[in-house]
């Protein structure tokens, strides 16, 4: 009956449910996309977690990697290596790729990682490689390179496929087995090969180094000792990378939830004056179901379903065209195939926020029913039924 | 006795004039009687027939249905009465618009929690009985204004209500159509040994009645 009422007037119906579609579709868009970006760099911060990372002096770090700024001579690792309480340094030379077919993409396509073949621990803990994989060849002029899933997936790669990097065509021996999102788009060399294809002039720089304090040692007070005796450098412990991007996330958050809170807000007003003009349109409908005796809570029922079954059409629907749009930002953004990210629907917009968004959406919706609702149950019969005369 | 009103008053308050719309009424309705309340426009049938039905509350007065004082009720307690005790029938029908030929005679079971099976079965004896087994299927707009009326009795008695409430249930009914629905609410009550009080200001409808009162000004007297 209820849902017959929403369809008599279905022009009103289908653009009430239209608007809480869009406001859903940005909704599910704006957060898919924003949480995607933030659990990346949330998770990059897994990488080295305990160590302190060094950079040259003025590089921006996004959690654990640089993204900009200089250079370091590789021979900083052995000043390092000396600080009391570092116990190990790792050089490591890390790019981002922006470049994808002549184009400058928005976020990075790719990352590059040149790392000492014998410290790849480090930076994949135990993430193991797919069958018939190796590790590659600590011989630079092996040429040889592991790479994530993803760029396998997109670029139709397999072991022994080669990969055109700078001037250098480097062999794929290894396939990395990894759920990470981190993980999925990197291309893993030997250190000395990185510094040739990336430096082939000057091939002894590096643009970081992971740090491991000795057992008992404080991180901050290593940090000082690495700051105070080496010129150019930046050291950053953990925390302090976390608290560098802290604010960014607090302000991503901030500015999604403000998103959510406002559209939602103009959803539950839209809801409210189209069940208030059904309502006073079928004031006679009303007043005759209390003649018949139908209780006031039959009634307000009634109104608040109508309502949310706007609300669940709307809600389903901008779910569904949310997704579909997240789907499509995040194959513009990235270049890789919407068919991939098909493939990883869930991993894009994960189902627990489709709930979320669906509750919440019904919440609303409800909510928004309540004055029309009211006002519904509260018609005085025998007013309302002579007026009509 | 089904009904009976003792002193019944419905004063209404305009600004600051004071209108007595129903003044003082004393009425009896037997059970299978058919009573019918005729006088002209705004002499107050309406607002009787909303008195008796529970619709309104009177300023004055008291309402017994089933010699049970309706003054004391609540309001859960009046809808419920009007649900298992009292029918309506409207000058315009109040079909609901959404809601098939039959399934606005289920509506009033449906709210009393009566199964859906009976519900069917007794909605579909009703609509026979008005003649309408061809049109169970059909929403109020395509009917006919006397079709919707056969509807709205056939919802009226879906309850078994000992008492049923017309009002002008011929007025938007051409001559003919009117006399059949005028016959067809005599039958029913007879057959149902349901009261039935018409308000009207057809003469027809008066025919047909064992019991005619006048109204003028609120004001009621026996023919």
């Amino acid at each position: 009956m209820c849902l017959r009422n929403l369809l008599r007037r279905r022009l009103r119906t289908s653009l009430c449910i239209l608007g809480i579609t869009l406001a859903v579709m940005f909704i599910v868009t704006i957060g898919a996309t924003t949480s995607r970006y933030t659990s990346i760099i949330r998770e990059m911060n897994i990488f080295f977690s305990g160590n302190i990372v060094v950079v040259a002096q003025g590089s921006i770090v996004v959690q654990a990697f640089p993204i900009s700024g200089g250079n370091l001579p590789e021979d900083t690792v052995d000043e390092v290596k000396r600080i009391e309480g570092v116990r190990t340094a790792v050089p490591m030379l890390v790019f981002f790729g922006y470049e994808l077919e002549d184009a400058i993409q928005l976020v990075p396509t790719n990352i590059s990682i040149g790392i000492p073949s014998e410290k790849w621990g480090i930076l994949v803990g135990s993430t193991p490689l797919k069958p018939d994989g190796r590790w590659p060849s600590a011989n630079s002029s092996a040429k040889e390179v592991i790479v994530g899933p993803s760029l396998v997936d997109q670029y139709n790669l397999a072991l022994g496929s080669t990969i055109r990097i700078k001037n250098y065509n480097l062999t794929i021996v290894g396939i990395l087995d990894t759920p990470s999102t981190t993980l999925a788009r990197v291309i893993i060399m030997p250190l000395r090969l990185a510094q040739c294809v990336y430096f082939p002039t000057n091939s002894s720089w590096i643009n970081m180094m992971v740090v491991e304090p000795e057992e008992g040692s404080v991180g901050k007070e290593v940090v000082e000792n690495i700051e105070a005796n080496i010129t150019g450098v930046k050291a950053l412990t953990a925390d302090e990378r976390n608290e560098i991007i802290a604010p960014l996330l607090s302000d991503i958050e901030t500015w999604n939830l403000g998103m959510r809170g406002m559209l939602f807000f103009l959803s539950m007003i839209l809801v409210t004056t189209v069940a208030i003009m059904n309502v006073s349109e079928r004031r006679r409908d009303f007043a005759t179901l209390g003649a018949l005796g139908a209780s006031r809570k039959s009634i307000f029922r009634m109104v608040i379903t109508e309502t949310t079954l706007i609300g669940l059409f709307g809600g389903l629907l901008g779910i569904l065209a949310g997704t579909v749009a997240t789907l499509f930002l995040a194959s513009i953004y990235t270049r890789i195939p919407l068919t991939l990210f098909f493939q990883g629907l869930f991993g894009v917009v994960s189902p627990i926020f489709m709930v979320e968004i669906l509750a919440s959406t019904l919440i609303i919706s409800c909510v928004a029913g309540i004055i029309p609702a009211i006002s519904a149950m509260s018609a005085n019969i025998s007013e309302v039924l002579r007026s009509e005369y | 006795m089904i009904v009976r009103t003792l002193e019944l008053t419905r004063i209404y308050r305009l600004g600051s004039s004071r209108i007595t719309a129903v003044n003082k009424v004393n009425l009896e309705v037997d059970k299978a009687n058919l009573v019918a309340i005729n006088g002209p426009s705004g002499s107050g049938k309406t607002t009787l027939l909303n008195l008796i039905g529970l619709n309104d509350h009177p300023t004055f007065g008291k309402v017994f249905i089933n010699k049970e004082d309706t003054s004391l009720l609540a309001e859960k307690e009046r809808r419920k009465t009007r649900l298992q005790n009292i029918g309506f029938i409207f000058q315009t029908f109040n079909l609901l618009p959404t809601l098939t030929a039959l399934e606005n005679v289920e509506l009033p079971m449906a709210l009393a929690n009566i199964s859906q099976e009976t519900q069917r079965r007794r909605a579909v004896q009703l609509l026979e009985t008005v003649g309408l087994a061809n049109r169970l299927q059909h929403r109020p707009k395509e009917l006919s204004t006397g079709e919707m009326q056969r509807v709205a009795i056939a919802r009226a008695l879906a309850n078994s209500p000992s008492l049923i409430l017309a009002d002008e249930p011929t007025g938007e009914l051409d001559s003919e159509t009117g006399c059949e629905i005028i016959k067809l609410l005599s039958d029913m009550s007879r057959k149902q040994k349901t009261a039935v009080i018409v308000a009207t200001h057809d003469e027809k409808m008066v025919e047909f009645a064992d019991v005619t009162y006048r109204i003028h000004d609120g004001s009621i007297m026996q023919e």
